[in-house]
């Protein structure tokens, strides 16, 4: 191991976690997630990609092993502590709202751990203009706000913690196309221009093929597949193991890979020039 | 025969709503169809749906013109528990509609519903579990099954009542990718061995397109596109500015168009997409 | 191992072969006998009994545990209301002192007759709802023709429950995720946090309700209305057979109940006057 290697920000070793009633959902897991990555953990339900992703913030405690986020490990350090590093959106914005107005919801998390006043007016402030709420938005009563405004207050709502990580389970499930976009281009946004580790929990490939730098494929407990994600993408027989599929356009270029097609295309535009390229000659 | 959906110059306005949720929609759907319902949230593609069985106006308060008919009669014109009996809908929160204590339960209780014998009861709760495979799963409690599973009961729990029409108001949107095509597949099988009609407002492209006869587009309220499922993807100026995104090989298809590549069919199914790549490839 | 109301029963055990009928007919009957019965070892025998079938149907008797404190507990509540709060009678014999309260037997004699009415009737309930499926108790309400849509009330809020208790669960996770942590702090404050988890759960179960009576209806049900009295066909029952030993049961259960009240009536029995652990104590106490 090389010592002058900056140390992961989270860092996953030998970690295994049952449940209470004895069934074991993750089995010695090994991972490392360096700052500015964006990264999309993907596989079947019950293959403990949601699991893993509450070990990474304390949420879930290993049964063995570790998680050390920033230097603190997660069974000895208290929750407060933890979700200032790494933040959690919940697939359903009505699991995590509970205040009478907007601004209120957004500002508990810096209330709670005992920021000055103007300290958290500037951070709800902040993490609405990053989620696009506006000043209008504030007095609004949550319960009765549209699904995608909700989902974005519960975005805001965590961000105002300013954790360097971020994870988002199932960012788009029952959005549309345009909404899902959205959400996915702040957490880009946050990704590229604040280099925060954005993490999603997810089965929607598409996305993950436009968004995600780097697949963790999940099954069984165990991680099956690591890496860019073009190249999990191509990793057939992983895959298989996930019962999950490459978006459509890759597949499409997998199976034309015998005409000269690059397997490991991601999207629409990239085979599109393939084909060009491939009539001119 | 009428047609067993007859929709005219519909408008739809819930009660405190500053503009309508559905405006002039004209549609028709014929007995058998297997029909598409895409749009973006907000368009109205529930509205659609639950106006097809009652739901509106009987449980939502608005304002109605034109008219909806389903096998000829208004909506409204249908007394009550008579309309459930001709159009079945499944909702797409598998939970809220799960509302027995058991699989078994929750397929027998619509049919109990009409009042059907236990002979009937019987045969029915055959027909059904073999369709939707779900007799490993019959003594099972909600707790103990998984979204996907539940979907398929609620299929089924509505398949039971033998509706003329089946209305699936985005199904998947909760379901895992397996999940999902296991739902399809059992949509596949019904399409082929039953003259149900059935209408399916979905997201999710990839799996229905392959199915449908016939897709609609609404957006802002109206019907934007209405036509078979192949000339409907041909109008992608109108589907881009809809925010529907085609599946990858259709969407691969289209961007060759542009580029005056290609000038055939639209492939619906993934295999398709293949062999008419390969079509095009050996024209070299 | 199959899911009953409150805990687990394994898949071998006895009390499958008996009809929900009887576990309920059970439940509501045998429950009356501590009225009728005042003298607190017949009671405290009657708690060894169904602590006997509950071993019998092979309930894990380590859930009895749980169940301790909550005894303890009420046993220290009724025994100081009693104590400071009994009542008094001229004749009442007062056998100490606790600091400017006198103790008076009578008051503790009441609180052990009364803490020993109380304790079998939890006790079943605590059988009942270990042997019984959701399935079970609306089975015994159908058998007993209880209108359909008292049963199905009752079924829905059984389903409902269970899916406040699994929202629950990720409430208290996603307020977690947001800092929120109960840990080593106050009970006031824990209380008053409460609504953090309150809030959630109503908004969810609101969004739910518009679902779930939609998905009623689409299933042709009615609470009202011609549709509404159409003769069901209570498919449910079809699994169920009322057996010979079914019948047996019921009876004994019945004929049992008949009989006490024949003892406690006719002949004297069960009463204070008549228990033989009652003077023995007060023997104990009042010349220590």
């Amino acid at each position: 191991m090389n010592d002058t290697q900056p140390a992961a920000y989270i860092s996953v070793q030998h970690m295994s976690y049952s449940y209470p009633d004895g069934t074991q959902a993750l089995r010695d897991i090994d991972l490392k997630i360096d700052r500015g990555e964006f990264i999309a953990l993907i596989g079947q339900n019950g293959s403990g990609k949601t699991t893993l992703s509450k070990c990474l913030n304390g949420l879930y405690k290993p049964s063995s092993g570790e998680v050390i986020v920033d230097g603190l490990d997660t069974r000895s350090t208290s929750i407060v502590q933890m979700v200032r590093r790494v933040g959690y959106v919940f697939q359903n914005p009505d699991h995590q709202l509970f205040s009478a107005n907007v601004w209120d919801e957004i500002a508990y998390g810096p209330r709670n751990i005992q920021l000055p006043a103007d300290e958290v007016r500037a951070r709800v402030e902040e993490a609405a203009a990053i989620v696009g709420l506006t000043s209008d938005d504030y007095e609004e009563h949550p319960f009765f706000l549209t699904k995608g405004m909700r989902q974005r207050v519960a975005i805001a709502s965590i961000l105002a913690l300013q954790p360097h990580a971020i994870i988002v389970d199932e960012p788009t499930t029952g959005q549309d196309i345009p909404q899902s976009l959205e959400i996915m281009n702040f957490l880009q946004r946050l990704h590229d221009e604040q280099g925060h580790i954005i993490i999603i929990v997810t089965h929607d490939m598409p996305i993950v093929a436009r968004y995600a730098k780097r697949v963790v494929a999940m099954g069984q407990g165990q991680v099956l597949a690591d890496g860019p994600t073009a190249e999990v993408f191509a990793n057939t027989p992983a895959l298989a193991q996930t019962f999950v599929e490459p978006p459509q356009i890759t597949q499409l270029a997998q199976r034309a890979a015998h005409l000269g097609f690059d397997p490991r295309t991601l999207s629409v535009d990239e085979l599109v020039q393939q084909y060009l390229a491939l009539h001119d000659r | 025969m009428p047609p067993i959906v007859e929709i005219q110059n519909y408008t739809w306005r819930y009660l405190h709503a500053d503009v309508p949720a559905l405006q002039d929609i004209n549609l028709t759907i014929e007995e058998g169809s297997f029909v598409g319902v895409i749009g973006p949230n907000g368009s109205g593609k529930t509205t659609l749906a639950y106006s097809l069985n009652g739901l509106i106006p009987g449980q939502y308060q608005g304002i109605k013109e034109g008219t909806v008919k389903i096998a000829g009669t208004e909506v409204e014109s249908y007394r009550p528990g008579e309309l459930p009996q001709m159009v079945g809908v499944v909702f797409s929160d598998p939970e809220a509609q799960f509302t027995a204590m058991t699989v078994e339960d929750e397929l027998v209780f619509g049919m109990e519903n009409l009042g059907l014998s236990i002979p009937e009861i019987r045969e029915r709760l055959e027909w059904v579990t073999d369709l939707t495979q779900l007799k490993p799963l019959l003594e099972k409690p909600p707790y103990e099954i998984s979204g996907g599973q539940k979907q398929r009961v609620a299929l089924a729990a509505v398949l039971a009542m033998m509706p003329r029409v089946m209305v699936l108001d985005e199904p998947t949107s909760m379901l895992d990718p397996m999940s999902r095509k296991r739902v399809f597949d059992v949509l596949a099988r019904l399409k082929r061995e039953s003259h149900n009609t059935i209408i399916v407002i979905e997201h999710n492209l990839e799996n229905l397109v392959p199915l449908a006869d016939r897709m609609i587009l609404l957006h802002n309220s109206r019907m934007a596109l209405s036509d078979g499922t192949e000339a409907f993807f041909r109008q992608v100026d109108t589907l881009t500015e809809a925010g529907v995104y085609p599946p990858g090989g259709i969407a691969f298809f289209h961007a060759l168009m542009k580029h005056g590549a290609f000038a055939g069919e639209l492939p619906l199914t993934l295999d398709a997409a293949v062999a008419r790549l390969e079509g095009l490839m050996s024209h070299e | 191992m199959n899911k009953t109301l409150l805990g687990y029963v394994p898949d071998r055990s006895p009390i499958y072969a008996i009809h929900p009928f009887v576990k309920l007919f059970f439940l509501l009957v045998v429950s009356l006998f501590p009225l009728f019965i005042a003298a607190p070892e017949w009671n405290f025998g009657l708690i060894i009994f169904v602590l006997l079938l509950m071993w019998y149907s092979r309930i894990n008797m380590g859930i009895m545990r749980i169940y301790v404190p909550v005894a303890i507990s009420m046993a220290s509540i009724i025994f100081l209301a009693y104590v400071i709060l009994g009542g008094y009678h001229p004749e009442y014999a007062q056998i100490g002192q606790l600091l400017a309260i006198r103790v008076y037997w009578e008051r503790i004699r009441d609180a052990i007759v009364v803490y020993f009415r109380i304790l079998p009737m939890i006790v079943m309930m605590v059988f009942f709802l270990n042997t019984s499926r959701e399935r079970d108790v609306i089975v015994a309400m159908r058998t007993l023709r209880i209108p359909f849509v008292i049963t199905y009330v009752f079924a829905m809020a059984l389903r409902s429950a269970g899916m406040v208790i699994e929202d629950f669960g990720i409430v208290r996770q996603a307020e977690q995720a947001r800092g929120f942590d109960t840990h080593g702090k106050s009970l006031p404050y824990r209380l008053r946090k409460y609504v953090m988890y309150m809030i959630p759960l109503f908004a969810l179960s609101l969004r739910r309700a518009e679902e779930f009576s939609n998905a009623l209806i689409a299933r042709g049900f009615a609470f009202t209305g011609p549709a509404s009295k159409i003769k069901r066909a209570d498919f449910i029952l079809t699994h169920y057979h009322f057996r010979r030993l079914d019948a047996l049961l019921t009876a004994i259960i019945g004929l049992a109940f008949v009989a006490l009240l024949v003892l406690r009536y006719g002949f004297g029995w069960f009463t204070l006057s008549r228990s033989v652990f009652l003077p023995w104590l007060e023997t104990l106490l009042r010349h220590r």
